[in-house]
């Protein structure tokens, strides 16, 4: 990867003797939507918060842009999964206080919230007192708190956390709109259908330490199952390579041999006449992936 | 520094709209503000009601004089005092209400000096009025009557009518006062002394809003996108910088509410007389202002952090408080020497040293050894101290769900 826009290199991190991140690699390029993965208590927020300069690192080193995180805070945006907002403050003046936090002008910071306010169904409440909003509109705020300042990098830590459907949608559509601007996105979440609907690379961590990381669709290939879900015009015959067929009404699902390659048998199947109506090679849901990395580790 | 500044306006600005904030600076010149309608109201009524609750009656003594020398009265003594011709006829008078306590000089009093003093008052006003001067100087000049001249027997009764002369220093003038000395005497002690006072508030107040401050956000769980954008040393220093302002307005307040109280610019003016008369007094109350409010805004900053509940920050700055408050707890004692060792010793310990110093400064001279040794460990305490307590800081800001331990602290105090 030529000049990514996050790299973070042998993080280790330790709370009271437990070593919470041990030596995490990885890097995010420009542009991305990356997926931060892992159960609870895989050292997840450590290494968001490493990466935020909110806790320093004992070893390893993080650049952002180039530049410290220290240095970098400013092109970041940050929605953490312990989150809340001052609830006592209007919903502009949160606004407007935390994007000068961030270094932008208050008349730019007016703008930019009256902006966001409308994008997420929010203008009309626009004077309200934080704690007078529901949950769902608190959290639509705290998400707009973390981007209201234009970052070139955005972390999210379980955005998508305690909201209804309709929300989740309305997030997803914001999330790739920055991304289409842009902006690079570290999404950190537990919902897989999510991640696999937003990432195109992930990282898992499980116990502090990197398990799986790359390119979604190569880890979904590479943890495939071996079988092949097709339907035929007539009967199917006997075919090199495939250990076991199922019929499921009109369609035939094939497990093959260890080092059969599905293309092989789709060449077999041409070349003895078969109508072929539809062919599909299995993949596994990144949730069964997930599950089955963190257990096979667990348990090693 | 930009955002330290965004931090201490937001600080201010938010706070200084808190109810808690108005009804407290309210309260003092709400105060102020009954005590002159119940004036205005009940006159008279209020004065003579709250002075029968420390002064007992005077207006009506009686004597029964067996020694010869009190009676008759004088006419300038006519009003308080009424002879009786013996005890039955005086306690009648009591009974009465004619008088409220009678007086019986024995014939051996210039031997013995007794007196018999019959009352209903209890004992507390009966020794007050044993120990009046209106009595002693009715004795006084009864005694004296024909034996000196007025003059001998004036200065007899008034002994010290004082001149005061303060040595400014070596090759300057002496300042003197004269006849309202002990009025401008008054004014130029106990005005200093209740500025002090107010400070020492200030101080409880302004890092009492930091602590509520830190914990607000530790326990709202906003601090973790707020550290995402500044260190928790920047967003510590706003808070200290916000806060202080805010303390400083209250007193500002205060002062002005309590010149308006007593007289609006005159009064104002008197209070300034008084501050500005010494302008070392001055200058060494703002500088334990800044010192003592520094310490403790730190501590309460760390405290504040170290709590995963308000109520367990509270608990935590409970401690500091009580450290800063031990000068005001023995303040009595320090108003009557503030040179005591007592006094001296807590002027150097770096906790109790900016409070303490200004009780005592305000009451009196205070050792120039006292004065540098108290600022120099408190300098010394400062930096320390911020570093430490910004660590500790920044070490349990994000500890939501336990409280940092003793060994933990200690740990994150010998790294910083």
């Amino acid at each position: 990867m030529s000049d990514p826009l996050l790299s973070v290199q042998g993080l280790r991190k330790r709370f009271n003797g437990f070593l919470a991140v041990d030596g995490v690699s990885f890097e995010v390029s420009h542009g991305e939507i990356f997926g931060l993965l892992g159960p609870n208590g895989a050292g997840k927020t450590t290494t968001i918060r490493s990466v935020m300069d909110i806790i320093k690192a004992e070893e390893g080193q993080v650049t952002i842009l180039g530049n410290s995180p220290a240095d970098a805070r400013s092109r970041v945006g940050y929605l953490p999964e312990e989150r809340g907002l001052y609830r006592d403050m209007r919903v502009h003046e949160v606004l407007v206080y935390l994007a000068q936090l961030k270094g932008v002008d208050r008349s730019t910071a007016q703008k930019n919230a009256e902006t966001w306010l409308e994008r997420v169904d929010l203008a009309d409440r626009h004077g309200s007192r934080v704690k007078e909003l529901s949950r769902g509109m608190q959290q639509k705020l705290q998400f707009i708190a973390s981007l209201i300042h234009g970052p070139d990098l955005l972390i999210l830590d379980e955005p998508f956390q305690g909201l209804d459907p309709v929300n989740v949608e309305l997030l997803k559509a914001l999330i790739r709109e920055l991304q289409a601007n842009g902006t690079t996105i570290v999404l950190s979440a537990h919902e897989m259908n999510l991640v696999e609907a937003l990432c195109d690379r992930i990282l898992l961590i499980n116990r502090g330490k990197s398990v799986l990381y790359g390119e979604l669709a190569a880890i979904k290939q590479q943890y495939a199952p071996s079988t092949v879900r097709l339907r035929v015009q007539g009967e199917l015959p006997d075919l090199t390579g495939v250990m076991r067929v199922e019929q499921q009404d009109q369609q035939y699902i094939l497990t093959l041999a260890s080092g059969a390659h599905p293309q092989a048998v789709l060449a077999d199947l041409v070349s003895a006449d078969i109508e072929v109506q539809s062919y599909e090679v299995g993949s596994a849901p990144l949730e069964e992936i997930f599950i089955s990395v963190v257990k096979e580790e667990t348990h090693a | 520094m930009r955002k330290v500044w965004i931090i201490a306006r937001q600080e201010y600005l938010f706070n200084v709209r808190r109810a808690g904030f108005i009804i407290t600076t309210l309260l003092f010149p709400a105060l102020g503000l009954l005590g002159l309608a119940i004036a205005a109201l009940f006159g008279s009524q209020a004065t003579d009601f709250l002075g029968a609750q420390f002064v007992p009656q005077m207006e009506g003594i009686g004597i029964v004089d067996h020694y010869g020398a009190f009676t008759p009265i004088p006419e300038e003594y006519a009003y308080t005092y009424t002879a009786y011709e013996d005890d039955t006829a005086g306690r009648a008078a009591i009974e009465r209400g004619e008088i409220g306590t009678l007086l019986t000089f024995g014939a051996d009093y210039l031997q013995t000096g007794n007196v018999t003093i019959t009352s209903k008052e209890r004992d507390f006003a009966v020794s007050l009025i044993e120990e009046s001067d209106t009595l002693r100087e009715y004795i006084t000049t009864s005694l004296l009557r024909d034996q000196v001249s007025d003059e001998v027997q004036r200065r007899i009764v008034d002994p010290v009518v004082p001149s005061i002369v303060r040595l400014e220093g070596a090759g300057q003038e002496p300042s003197g006062t004269q006849g309202d000395s002990a009025i401008s005497m008054i004014v130029n002690t106990m005005v200093p002394y209740f500025v002090g006072i107010l400070l020492v508030i200030t101080i409880f107040s302004s890092s009492g809003y930091l602590l509520q401050s830190v914990s607000g956000e530790k326990t709202s769980r906003v601090i973790e996108i707020v550290l995402s954008s500044v260190t928790a040393w920047e967003l510590l220093a706003g808070k200290i910088i916000g806060l202080g302002a805010l303390g400083l307005t209250q007193i500002a307040f205060w002062l002005i509410s309590a010149s308006l109280l007593s007289g609006g610019a005159f009064g104002l003016f008197g209070i300034a007389i008084a501050l500005f008369a010494k302008p070392s007094l001055f200058i060494l109350s703002i500088v334990y202002y800044i010192l003592g409010f520094l310490i403790f805004a730190v501590l309460m900053g760390a405290g504040g952090a170290m709590g995963t509940t308000q109520q367990e920050s509270q608990q935590i700055a409970g401690l500091f408080s009580f450290m800063a408050a031990l000068p005001m707890m023995i303040m009595g004692f320090i108003f009557a020497n503030p040179n005591a060792g007592i006094a001296r010793v807590l002027s150097w310990i770096p906790f109790t040293a900016p409070t303490m110093m200004m009780l005592r400064i305000s009451l009196g001279d205070v050792q120039i050894v006292d004065i540098i040794g108290s600022i120099a460990v408190c300098v010394v305490t400062v930096p320390a101290l911020i570093l430490a307590g910004a660590k500790v800081f920044r070490a349990s800001l994000l500890m939501y769900g336990s409280r940092p331990k003793l060994r933990e602290i200690w740990q994150i105090v010998r790294e910083a």
